[in-house]
């Protein structure tokens, strides 16, 4: 895991996704991160590996927020996308990086994103993620 | 204030919601590019509740259309940039869904363009079950809050 800073950090450009914990959190951040993946001119394959790590954001994230929402912030620059994830409650970041592992396949946000790193932020912590497709 | 017509034969059947509704918020740049993002997010909701195809159908072009004005008309200088605000709540409701659309802009105002009105009010009302048009917070800007519902129909 790298610790580079690689997030948004509520600049104005921000797209900030908020979904109530339910069964939609899944459909819509998948659609979302997808659409913006897609306008980060990623690649098919990185645009897959973004959707794999929506989903897997989540289905996970729900048991590890603060609040009773998934909140995650969004931002594209070339070929990148960046992901901020929280608030999370204190622990949550790690806790939520280590339930992203599937048996058999290791932890897959890990081993598709660029950087990932966890932040505390006041008494909450937010977790980072940047995908990218060098130039 | 549209009857929905649908025949008991075309119209699909939707997911019961659960009791407590589970809100979608959206902030985005008021930007063209966004409203793409919040008509995704909105299907994404419509297809996972198994709503009406001609619900989502109207719900989709009167989102359109409300984020468009926010985009043409809510802040100054043509087209807005990404410190311009476009907010977007999705509310799944038992029969539908109610959306708000707002942003802080400068308000219901006539159009700097001298055009007229245009048709997206009357389009977006002539779409929703419920239409309410005010300030946000403060007096500054404006919300667009819509109700859409789908027909119920009635067994034989």
């Amino acid at each position: 895991m790298s610790n580079a800073a690689a997030s948004p950090n509520g600049s104005p450009g921000t797209t900030r996704v908020s979904i109530a914990s339910g069964p939609l959190v899944g459909p819509v951040l998948r659609r979302v991160v997808g659409m913006l993946a897609a306008r980060a001119d990623l690649p098919l394959d990185r645009l897959d590996d973004a959707v794999l790590v929506a989903d897997l954001i989540a289905s996970r994230a729900p048991a590890h927020v603060a609040a009773a929402s998934v909140d995650v912030d969004l931002e594209t620059a070339d070929r990148t996308l960046f992901l901020r994830v929280g608030p999370l409650r204190p622990g949550g970041g790690d806790a939520l990086i280590v339930d992203a592992a599937v048996p058999g396949v290791g932890n897959v946000i890990e081993q598709l994103a660029d950087d990932i790193s966890v932040h505390p932020e006041g008494e909450a912590e937010y977790l980072h993620v940047r995908l990218a497709y060098p130039a | 204030m549209r009857a929905h017509c649908l025949s008991a034969a075309a119209t699909e059947r939707w997911k019961p919601v659960p009791a407590t509704p589970s809100p979608v918020r959206l902030s985005l740049p008021a930007r063209a590019r966004n409203i793409a993002v919040a008509r995704r997010a909105l299907e994404a909701i419509a297809e996972e509740l198994a709503l009406p195809r001609r619900l989502v159908e109207d719900m989709r072009l009167a989102v359109t259309e409300a984020c468009t004005n926010v985009v043409r008309h809510a802040y100054q200088n043509g087209e807005a940039d990404d410190q311009s605000a476009l907010r977007v709540e999705l509310r799944p409701q038992p029969r539908g869904m109610f959306v708000v659309v707002e942003d802080r802009g400068r308000g219901l105002a006539p159009s700097p363009d001298g055009g007229g009105p245009g048709l997206g009010l009357p389009l977006i009302a002539a779409l929703t079950e419920d239409l309410e048009i005010s300030h946000g917070p403060d007096r500054r800007g404006t919300r667009v809050a819509m109700s859409f519902a789908a027909p119920v129909i009635e067994a034989a």
